[in-house]
């Protein structure tokens, strides 16, 4: 499990109709938009469940359109960060609509199943689409989820790590399933978020 | 044809009845009015209902599981006979109308079985065999005594069999396939098996399509044997449905309408548009992950009325009740929302109109059975609505089973549809409308036992019930409603809705309900026969049931009896469940709402 980062320090760029109206974010108590991107099936919801409700359901259904959950998280310097989280349907017809749901996100996370390659090309598609139409400050991250089928693995963890260096995001691998790294995956994030100056 | 022989003997016990008659300016026809149409109904029209066959449709699947091989249409024969330039009249009657019945001589088990072409076929079908019992199984205890909602939890949506393809003997032998293709023979869409490799047998259906189509005709359907082929072409998609269940012709066709609604509900229209830059066009991936929608879309098909009779039902609730629901929702809708619709499960709560145009109840039906999660905002197209255009669904549930719908088409709407979701969930909670929703699935609805006896005893609530009732209700099973009443669905025209009353015993198992349900599809649409049709009564009595059918310009009635029921009290029961239905509309209805009310 790798981690590589960039960190922009400009601050929360908020655009677009479905972005929170803002306003009660501040310094100590910020407010994100957070969009999931990736291939069908490649445990985006899973990861969400697991992150809000500490759930996992492997039947799972197929999100359709775009879910939305938000959780909050308190970080050790006593800020607190309320994740808006939209998790978008991975099929192809909704890759039309995408731009609805990450225009304005300040994190963008792309899930790739490391048992899937397909999937791992996939991520790149996003990340190249979002690094040309999100917002200019957005935290990206790349995910390689379902780490727990490590005997089926077909993406290794250095493809990740080279691949997330070379685009300035930061990497991790996760287990929805076993709940590995979940909560670090969104605590790094957190932390990586730009802050809004105090004036 | 009992029912003939056994029309002629009530006339006394009617005339009787007749005094009872409940006053009620909504019911037209006095008793004996319909007594004196039905010997007449009875000799014309479509009571051909042969036993035998009503019986087969019992032991579903059970039996035809273990005759299927020597039943099933196999599609090599129709290729082979398409193939033949030079049909002949019997075999080919249908290249020159809608209805094609092919000539049961050619179909005899001995022609047409895959046993004599893959000897070796019992031990899948067997073993396919007890997976079907299996899900059976399953369906049947789920429901329990209040087996109103027949997609119990253990209904698992989702795409099965997955891995047959046309060369499988468990995949011939399934009872109801739906495909969908393209004009140029693409796979779409099948419910059971992989497209991809039902490239050939897709390829096949275009065949018997573009081959009648270029005579300059339209094939609507194929009959072989116990099998229909009914073809439903929508521009460059063509949708198929083979059945051996004995439906209706035009039940399955409307069942193809709704898949193609579904698939239109998901897409728009305008996906017809790729076909035409490209009419080699992979449709399949434009439907990833859809599995689950179009599985319980088959579901609904044999379990919920409203996907024959185009209707939609409600939530049986006190009427304060639905009013403080549809106040909070109208108030939302003035800021741009389309319609909003309160929902618990396929049932209406309460549901608002910022426009003239009703929501059309199949849009509904395709919008209820179209899964989302906890909170979303998704694209979803209205096919009645205008089926080339998305409108955007936040849908939000308040529990397992309440759910908001709020449509719009503003894309960016998100937010403020959340916030018109918690003005809204503040009120329901305030009033306790969430909570009167859960008591009334748990026992509201109307239930044949508590059928009033008019007129000595009349309550106009639903929700007034003597606890004693209750218990005295559960203490003796095995005898439904008041002169053999089993079950009844009451329609009405104006509204566009229907209400059903709950199963009670003996219709308990799923088995019991799902031939329920299919006797009055059969009722339903001999009722609707255009060529013989429409008709006004009809009285039925088989093996299973004595069903007695009453369509009025206000309202149709479909009602079943123990078999052994007596038609002159058949009848006067039927009277009563209309005059019941009729004081407790406001609360099994949504009133001056829905279709017929302008806003």
């Amino acid at each position: 499990m790798g981690c590589s980062s960039s960190l922009p320090d400009r601050s929360v760029g908020r655009v677009g109709g479905l972005n929170p109206d803002g306003g009660d974010s501040d310094a100590k108590n910020l407010r994100v938009k957070l969009v999931l991107l990736g291939d069908s099936g490649v445990g985006k919801s899973c990861i969400v469940l697991r992150f809000v409700r500490g759930q996992f359901d492997p039947t799972s259904k197929v999100t359709v359109g775009a879910s939305f959950l938000s959780q909050t998280i308190a970080l050790q310097d006593s800020t607190t960060v309320k994740f808006e989280i939209w998790d978008t349907a991975g099929q192809e017809r909704y890759a039309a609509l995408a731009p609805l749901y990450y225009r304005g996100a300040a994190v963008g996370v792309i899930v790739y199943d490391i048992t899937n390659p397909d999937s791992f090309h996939k991520a790149q598609y996003w990340v190249k689409e979002l690094q040309k139409h999100g917002s200019p400050d957005i935290v990206l991250a790349l995910v390689g989820n379902k780490a727990d089928l490590q005997e089926k693995r077909e993406v290794s963890v250095q493809d990740g790590i080279e691949y997330a260096e070379k685009n300035g995001m930061f990497f991790i691998e996760t287990s929805a399933k076993t709940a590995d790294n979940i909560n670090q995956l969104f605590e790094e994030i957190a932390k990586r978020l730009p802050r809004p100056s105090a004036s | 044809m009992t029912s003939n022989a056994s029309s002629s003997s009530f006339s006394d016990e009617d005339e009787e009845s007749a005094g009872q008659k409940p006053k009620t300016g909504s019911i037209d026809y006095s008793p004996d009015a319909i007594e004196n149409q039905l010997p007449s109904i009875a000799l014309n029209t479509s009571i051909d209902e042969e036993k035998v066959s009503v019986a087969d449709d019992h032991h579903e699947p059970v039996t035809e599981i273990a005759r299927g091989s020597s039943r099933e249409i196999e599609p090599e024969r129709l290729i082979s006979s398409t193939g033949e330039s030079n049909l002949s009249t019997e075999t080919g009657v249908w290249r020159n109308s809608s209805k094609v019945e092919v000539d049961g001589a050619t179909s005899s088990p001995c022609s047409s079985g895959y046993a004599g072409e893959m000897g070796t076929s019992s031990g899948t079908a067997s073993t396919s065999g007890a997976d079907d019992i299996q899900e059976l199984r399953n369906n049947s205890s789920s429901v329990g005594n209040d087996g109103e909602v027949l997609h119990s939890a253990q209904w698992v949506p989702g795409k099965r069999h997955v891995d047959e393809d046309d060369t499988c003997m468990s995949w011939r032998e399934r009872k109801k396939h739906f495909f969908v293709l393209s004009h140029s023979g693409k796979p779409i869409f099948s419910r059971y098996g992989n497209e991809h490799k039902l490239a050939g047998f897709s390829a096949t259906l275009q065949a018997i399509i573009s081959f009648v189509k270029d005579g300059g005709d339209r094939i609507h359907l194929i009959r072989a044997g116990k099998h229909q082929v009914v073809f439903l072409v929508k521009g460059p998609i063509y949708l198929v449905c083979i059945s051996c269940t004995e439906e209706p012709y035009e039940s399955l066709r409307g069942q193809l309408e709704l898949l193609y609604g579904q698939m239109v509900l998901i897409l728009t229209e305008s996906v017809s548009r790729y076909f035409e830059k490209n009419p080699k066009f992979d449709m399949t991936p434009l439907l990833g992950g859809t599995d689950a929608v179009f599985s319980s879309l088959f579901h609904a098909f044999s379990w919920n009325p409203a996907s024959f009779l185009h209707a939609y039902t409600c939530l049986p609730l006190p009427c304060a009740t639905r009013q403080a629901a549809a106040a909070i929702l109208q108030d939302v809708s003035d800021s741009g929302v389309i319609y909003s619709m309160l929902m618990c499960k396929y049932k209406v709560v309460s549901l608002v109109g910022a426009q003239k145009a009703p929501l059309h109840p199949d849009d509904m039906l395709l919008l209820a059975n179209f899964v989302m999660t906890s909170e979303s905002f998704s694209p979803i197209c209205l096919p009645r609505y205008n089926a080339m255009a998305f409108l955007h669904a936040y849908v939000h549930y308040f529990d397992d089973d309440t759910y908001l719908v709020l449509l719009t088409s503003n894309s960016d709407a998100f937010f403020h549809l959340k916030d018109c979701r918690i003005q809204i969930e503040n009120v329901l909670v305030k009033s306790n409308v969430l909570s009167d929703i859960q008591r009334s699935l748990l026992e509201g609805g109307m239930r044949v036992e508590n059928l009033p006896l008019y007129p000595s005893t009349r309550y106009g609530s639903l929700f007034h019930n003597e606890p004693s009732d209750r218990s005295q209700e559960s203490l003796q099973p095995g005898i439904g409603g008041p002169d053999g009443l089993w079950h009844f669905i009451y329609r009405s025209m104006n509204l566009d809705q229907y209400v059903s009353s709950k199963f009670s015993s003996p219709i308990t198992t799923h088995q019991h309900q799902k031939r329920l349900y299919r006797a009055y599809q059969k009722l339903y649409a001999s009722m609707h026969d255009k060529e013989t049709g429409p008709h006004k009564t009809q009285f039925k009595r088989d093996g299973n049931y004595v069903l007695l059918c009453w369509v009025t310009t206000d309202f149709e009635l479909y009602a079943a009896f123990d078999p052994l029921a007596d038609k002159g009290s058949a009848i006067r029961i039927c009277n009563r469940v209309c005059q019941w239905v009729k004081d407790v509309e406001n609360e099994i209805f949504l009133l001056g709402g829905g279709s017929t009310f302008a806003w």
